[in-house]
């Protein structure tokens, strides 16, 4: 496939794992260079795209972009093991060659958050592609209200960006509630599902948007219960996630009715899911 | 109406397949398909539409896009070369559709998809007019008729000792020119018609899905894909790496797409076990949806011509016609 350019978008870019860390139970953040010299460089990305990358010679798989253009140009993905490519990933070593193909979907619409109070619902490895989210709410603070992430996992080996709570904390107007389904010794947060959590924060819905991505049931209730607390279809964000194999419109994989998850979204609001969302469960 | 003669025709068939790939309707043991031939002798005239269409000369079953080749802590990834040049003699206007449907979403919405652009201007389409419609034909509902012309780049139509010609596209008049072509008086008969039933509206088959007979169809389909194999314009695909041989201390891949179905029970399947379309008559449904809501939604046309394949090919007689006319009939 070509752009505009000539660069054809199935051809992924070769880069290197610059890094590779452990951050949950299989689960790492990868950092990703392209190699020196790689035409063309990859393009300025925001908040809520994503971009497929290869294991050679495994296959290769679609992951949130974690990372923002302004903090650096290493791309970071956290992967959660699941399958075939998502171990190969796990398996590279620092230095070793991979593919990058993207930045891939569309964005969530920063410029109309702006002013606006944020809610940010992200449940176990769905928390990914919400990071550049929080980072660019944290780098440019005074544009936007109060920030509330409300943060899930089912068990706190499985909680993203552990080491980053308490920058998140220390921002102004910023709070961070975390809950997991089942504790260990450790934990002295709230014990119970995503939705019990937004039932205690009870988050207004006055001049607010809600922003939830994690797996499709958890985003199927709190968006139902987001709705019960006044929060309008057009308040209502969720990053969604379907399989698909060119993120590019083509190849048909990712349809949830009318709509493709690949070109239309990843980001959508209520407003445009509707009724879908069931086709999507 | 311009006629050309049939030696003239199959003398000019012949000196095409000398030049490049000729592929053209083919009686084999199990009926006739578009193939490659050599010789216009080769070519089933009386055929009805060819059982299979001619899609996987624009978009193989399976295709590398590309080669990947390890050497040590090197990756050097190499594309697949561009299109020999092909010419597609006696397609129907069926298939010149499903070809025109392909390119709404392939050519003509961004991003190009390379490797069928590479196919697609290297193909001529050469159409020969059906002389009435087969037994499970509609493409008159579909706003095709059995001899239309429009998607192709030059049209024949058989008269027995001569062939009425039409050329449709600057690179079909260029094919034609120097050709012995005749002009006689009067114009090509139309093909004949069958009455055929109808189908719902895009709204009428978009308000279906709650529907419950879908479930019903569900309970017969084996979400064996062949529908969407059988099809024309069906181009969902898969990618996957497959290993190749390769030299000591190297180690090479090709990465492959290929033909997929949203009729089968994996298709939306991801890691870790979920699938929104568990139940088949959910992706029976969303086949048929695409069809009529969905495509057209995303890239412009329907994605069905009426050739009524995927009624020939279901095993179990789900019948694209009966599904929608029992949601039309309840729509009214
Ligand atoms: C827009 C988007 C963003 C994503 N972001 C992240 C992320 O930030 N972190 C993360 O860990 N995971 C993310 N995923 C899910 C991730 O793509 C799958 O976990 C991954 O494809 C599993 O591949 P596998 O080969 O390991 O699994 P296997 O079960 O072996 O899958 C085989 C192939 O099926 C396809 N596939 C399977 N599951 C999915 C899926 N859920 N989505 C798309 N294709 C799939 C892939 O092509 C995969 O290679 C995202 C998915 C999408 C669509
Ligand atoms: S849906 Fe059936 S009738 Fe329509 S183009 Fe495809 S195979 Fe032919
Ligand atoms: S051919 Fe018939 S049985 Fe097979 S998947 Fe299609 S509708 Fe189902």
């Amino acid at each position: 496939m070509s752009t505009a350019d000539g660069a054809d978008p199935m051809y992924p870019l070769l880069g290197r794992l610059v890094s590779s860390r452990d951050m949950g139970r299989e689960i790492k953040l990868l950092g990703v260079k392209l190699l020196n010299g790689t035409q063309p460089p990859f393009p300025a990305y925001a908040p809520g795209q994503f971009a497929f990358l290869s294991a050679f010679g495994i296959g290769e798989a679609p992951f949130g972009l974690a990372s923002t253009t302004e903090r650096g140009e290493v791309l970071e993905f956290a992967v959660q093991r699941l399958g075939s490519v998502t171990t190969g990933l796990h398996e590279l070593a620092e230095g070793d060659a991979l593919g990058v193909r993207g930045p891939l979907g569309n964005t969530f619409p920063m410029e109309a958050f702006q002013h606006k109070n944020l809610l940010v619902l992200g449940g176990g490895i769905g928390g990914a592609p919400l990071r550049p989210v929080i980072h660019s709410v944290l780098d440019h603070r005074q544009d936007y209200g109060q920030l509330t992430i409300l943060w899930a996992a089912r068990h706190p080996s499985l909680l993203i960006f552990r080491d980053e709570y308490e920058s998140w904390r220390a921002a102004p107007h910023t709070e961070l509630h975390l809950t997991v389904d089942e504790a260990d010794a450790a934990w002295d947060h709230h014990v119970g599902l995503m939705t019990d959590l937004v039932r205690q924060v009870a988050p207004s819905a006055a001049n607010t948007v809600a922003i939830t991505c994690g797996p499709p049931i958890m985003i199927y209730h709190v968006d139902k219960l987001l709705s019960e607390l006044g929060f309008a279809p057009e308040q209502r964000y969720v990053t969604l996630e379907a399989r698909m194999h060119c993120g590019l419109g083509k190849c048909g994989r990712c349809n949830m009715g009318e709509l493709l998850v690949c070109r239309d979204g990843p980001v959508f609001s209520m407003a445009q899911v509707g009724n879908f969302l069931e086709s999507y469960l | 109406m311009k006629t050309l003669s049939r030696e003239n025709l199959n003398l000019w068939l012949d000196g095409l397949a000398a030049q490049q790939s000729l592929i053209a309707p083919h009686l084999e043991a199990q009926g006739v398909f578009y193939r490659p031939v050599q010789r216009a002798q080769e070519i089933a005239w009386e055929a009805d539409r060819p059982a299979l269409s001619a899609k996987e000369f624009l978009f193989p079953p399976s295709e590398r896009l590309l080669k990947v080749e390890k050497r040590g802590p090197d990756i050097r990834l190499e594309v697949s070369p561009s299109a020999a040049p092909q010419a597609i003699f006696g397609l129907r206007p069926c298939d010149a559709r499903g070809i025109r449907v392909m390119d709404a979403a392939f050519l003509e919405t961004p991003p190009i998809d390379s490797q069928y652009a590479s196919r697609r201007e290297n193909t001529l389409l050469l159409g020969l007019a059906c002389r009435s419609m087969g037994a499970s034909c509609f493409c008159t509902i579909m706003g095709l008729a059995p001899d239309d012309p429009r998607d192709m780049d030059v049209m024949f139509t058989d008269r027995g000792p001569t062939l009425a010609v039409q050329a449709l596209t600057p690179r079909g008049e260029a094919l034609l020119a120097g050709l012995p072509i005749v002009e006689e008086p009067g114009e090509v008969e139309p093909a004949s018609r069958r009455e055929v039933g109808g189908l719902p509206t895009a709204e009428a088959w978009k308000e279906s899905f709650g529907d419950a007979r879908w479930a019903k169809h569900g309970e017969r389909c084996l979400s064996c894909r062949l529908c969407a194999y059988v099809c024309p314009t069906c181009r969902c695909y898969d990618v996957r790496d497959e290993a190749l041989p390769s030299p000591p201390g190297e180690a090479h891949f090709e990465r492959l797409r290929a033909w997929d179905s949203c009729t089968r029970e994996g298709y939306r399947l991801t890691a870790g076990g979920h699938n929104p379309r568990a139940a088949a008559g959910s992706r029976l449904r969303n086949r048929l949806l695409c069809k009529f809501v969905y495509y057209p939604h995303q890239y412009g046309p329907a994605a069905c011509t009426g050739c009524g394949r995927c009624l020939d090919a279901c095993p179990v007689n789900l019948d694209l016609l009966e599904i929608g006319g029992a949601l039309q009939e309840a729509a009214q």
